[in-house]
């Protein structure tokens, strides 16, 4: 499914009764990756991520080459499983960002163990989305037109193995809920961390419009726009990716500050 | 079919002036600037009493050709000076601008005159990014950029913040919002692929200038199948055709007007400096064909003739271009000739304009 990034390592930790796989890169303090519907993929703008914090991308159970998830009911009990993999790999607090799918994970579990997420990061997150959308899906080509902005900047994504992309599908068609979940958006206003919202303002999946509602409920939420990306933020514009989250995670909300120096000569 | 005014700040210059771009600051003459912009008031009444639907202004730096280096200052200062005529600002140069500010000043107009402002927003000529020292190559991703977010900061009703290329900010939120929702009446202007593709996309107008009707006609075939391609059909007011006309009396007095025009320009850059913004400026084009840029031409007459004559060109300029708003210098910017506009500017009003409302 997904091409082997050299900078990442693979490991695996036993928690909540799964073994899960995880790639991990880099030094400092902790990010948690949670990854969309299709799978983990570790995209350029994470290994941009890897040289500022030690990475953590969880392949979440059900997902990728882990054995089929029949077990797992709803979305606040996956991110319950993720939190239990955070604590089994020692680490109590951390900084927490979720791609699409995985953003509503994410929210889960911030509402779960507030005090472990330092800051809230969320990728064009799926967890507020119109009424009737369905995720991408289809033809490899069919895949990148809702993912990307621009497809033909990429090579075509591989055919994917049919008996793992039918058991994510079954997988995210029982996990991923209403369009509008009102128990979580209730609890999210209740959610003091601070949050950092990114969409691609040429997202076909989820519109960026949906940005606004994560900012009416958040209490502490940012929302950013990654010009000229579609729902694959980090594939599409790496550098903006990483340095509008890097310079979030690092200064919470003190990142609107700007600190660039414009002095031409001095 | 409706007439939009391109007024210019006539400065009537003498005739020592220095002729090369840009035109020493030194040389400019207070008193004839205050007379041109108290003509520019006359004018806009003027047109406004004789049926005009728009007065247009437009953004030009460094010389007395078109003085109006901030068209958001000359829309204002005529808002307040008519009563029903709209006012086109085609339009703010917006690779050399602030998006957030363009954004902000057009709601402020849009508000203090509602319903009488239109936008067009513009890549701008070459020689203009001289004036705020812009690499040329950048002009084109920085106005899709900058018309994206100026389009963003009027629609978006929370606080955002911008990651782009070009442009990066942590806080957006402006206050005024258009009085027009979403947004005032927009046009991308050119006759670029990407004008096109932009316009269609943000289901904005088009604004093409200058060229001839064929190849507008191609510049607005390809807008129009972009639009199609995104679910929308744009009307007769979605097209601009902006454009130099010679109106006299008769077809014989219009024609011997043109045979006596200058064959330059007035204010011409060197021809070594052309030669360099030629070279760095390498992406313009007629609806995805590559056209070198234009750095100092002429700019060609499209209308010429007495009323009759310039009445069935305006009609095969509605049937060819499918332009419903043509947006019109009568005579020349910049040849100081005045009472020369004002007389043709009457004519246009008596004799061509109640002919050609229902074309």
């Amino acid at each position: 499914m997904q091409t082997p990034n050299p900078l990442f390592r693979e490991g695996w930790v036993e928690a909540d009764g799964f073994r899960i796989r995880y790639m991990e890169a880099g030094q400092g303090k902790p990010l948690i990756h949670l990854h969309g519907a299709s799978g983990m993929r570790l995209t350029r703008g994470y290994d941009l991520l890897s040289r500022e914090f030690r990475v953590i991308a969880f392949e979440m159970p059900g997902f990728g080459s882990s054995p089929e998830n029949t077990r797992t009911k709803t979305m606040a009990e996956l991110a319950g499983s993720m939190a239990a993999a955070a604590r089994q790999l020692g680490i109590n607090k951390f900084g927490l960002i979720g791609t699409s799918f995985g953003g509503k994970v994410a929210l889960w579990l911030s509402v779960q163990e507030p005090e472990r997420v330092e800051a809230l990061v969320l990728e064009a997150p799926a967890a507020i989305r119109p009424v009737g959308s369905e995720p991408p899906s289809g033809s490899p080509q069919a895949m990148a037109r809702g993912f990307y902005a621009h497809p033909e900047r990429y090579d075509p994504l591989p055919e994917p193995d049919p008996a793992i992309q039918a058991k994510m599908r079954a997988l995210v068609a029982r996990l991923r809920g209403p369009d509008r979940d009102t128990d979580l958006e209730n609890r999210l206003k209740g959610l003091a961390m601070p949050v950092l919202v990114l969409f691609g303002t040429l997202d076909c999946a989820i519109p960026p419009e949906m940005g606004r509602f994560y900012k009416q409920l958040l209490p502490n939420c940012h929302l950013v726009f990654v010009y000229d990306a579609g729902h694959a933020i980090s594939t599409e514009r790496p550098e903006a990716f990483a340095e509008v989250t890097v310079d979030f995670l690092n200064r919470h909300e003190a990142f609107v500050v700007n600190r660039a120096e414009t002095v031409i000569h001095p | 079919m409706k007439v939009s005014y391109f007024e210019t700040g006539r400065y009537v210059p003498p005739p020592d002036l220095p002729r090369e771009w840009p035109v020493p600051a030194g040389s400019y003459d207070p008193e004839t600037g205050a007379e041109a912009y108290r003509g520019m008031v006359e004018r806009a009444r003027f047109v406004e009493e004789l049926g005009f639907d728009w007065v247009s202004v437009s953004e030009h730096h460094y010389s007395p050709r078109i003085l109006t280096p901030s068209p958001v200052v000359s829309a204002a200062y005529l808002a307040a000076r008519v009563d029903k005529i709209k006012i086109a600002l085609l339009g703010p140069i917006v690779p050399v601008s602030n998006p957030i500010r363009v954004a902000e000043e057009l709601a402020m107009l849009d508000t203090m005159a509602p319903g009488r402002v239109v936008v067009g927003l513009l890549r701008g000529t070459t020689n203009e990014y001289l004036s705020y020292d812009l690499n040329p190559k950048e002009s084109r991703e920085r106005t899709d950029e900058g018309m994206e977010l100026i389009l963003k900061a009027w629609t978006e009703p929370q606080p955002f913040g911008w990651q782009g290329r070009y442009f990066q900010y942590r806080t957006v939120s402006i206050w005024p919002r258009p009085q027009c929702q979403p947004h005032p009446p927009t046009y991308a202007l050119g006759t670029s692929a990407e004008a096109g593709e932009f316009a269609a996309r943000h289901r904005l107008g088009i604004g093409l200038s200058y060229g001839s009707f064929e190849l507008m006609a191609k510049s607005a075939r390809y807008y129009r199948e972009r639009c199609a391609e995104y679910g929308w059909e744009p009307g007769p007011d979605d097209i601009i055709y902006r454009a130099n006309m010679i109106l006299a009396d008769t077809d014989d007095a219009a024609e011997e007007a043109l045979a006596r025009r200058d064959k330059q320009a007035p204010f011409p850059v060197r021809p070594g400096l052309r030669e360099a913004l030629l070279q760095s400026d390498t992406t313009r084009n007629i609806a995805g064909e590559r056209r070198p840029a234009n750095v100092g031409g002429v700019l060609p007459i499209s209308f010429c003739g007495g009323p009759d004559r310039i009445v069935e060109q305006l009609r095969r300029c509605r049937e060819e271009v499918g332009a419903g708003i043509v947006d019109l210098s009568l005579q020349d910017p910049g040849t100081g000739d005045v009472n020369g506009m004002m007389c043709a500017l009457e004519l246009f009003g008596k004799k061509v304009l109640p002919r050609i409302g229902d074309m």
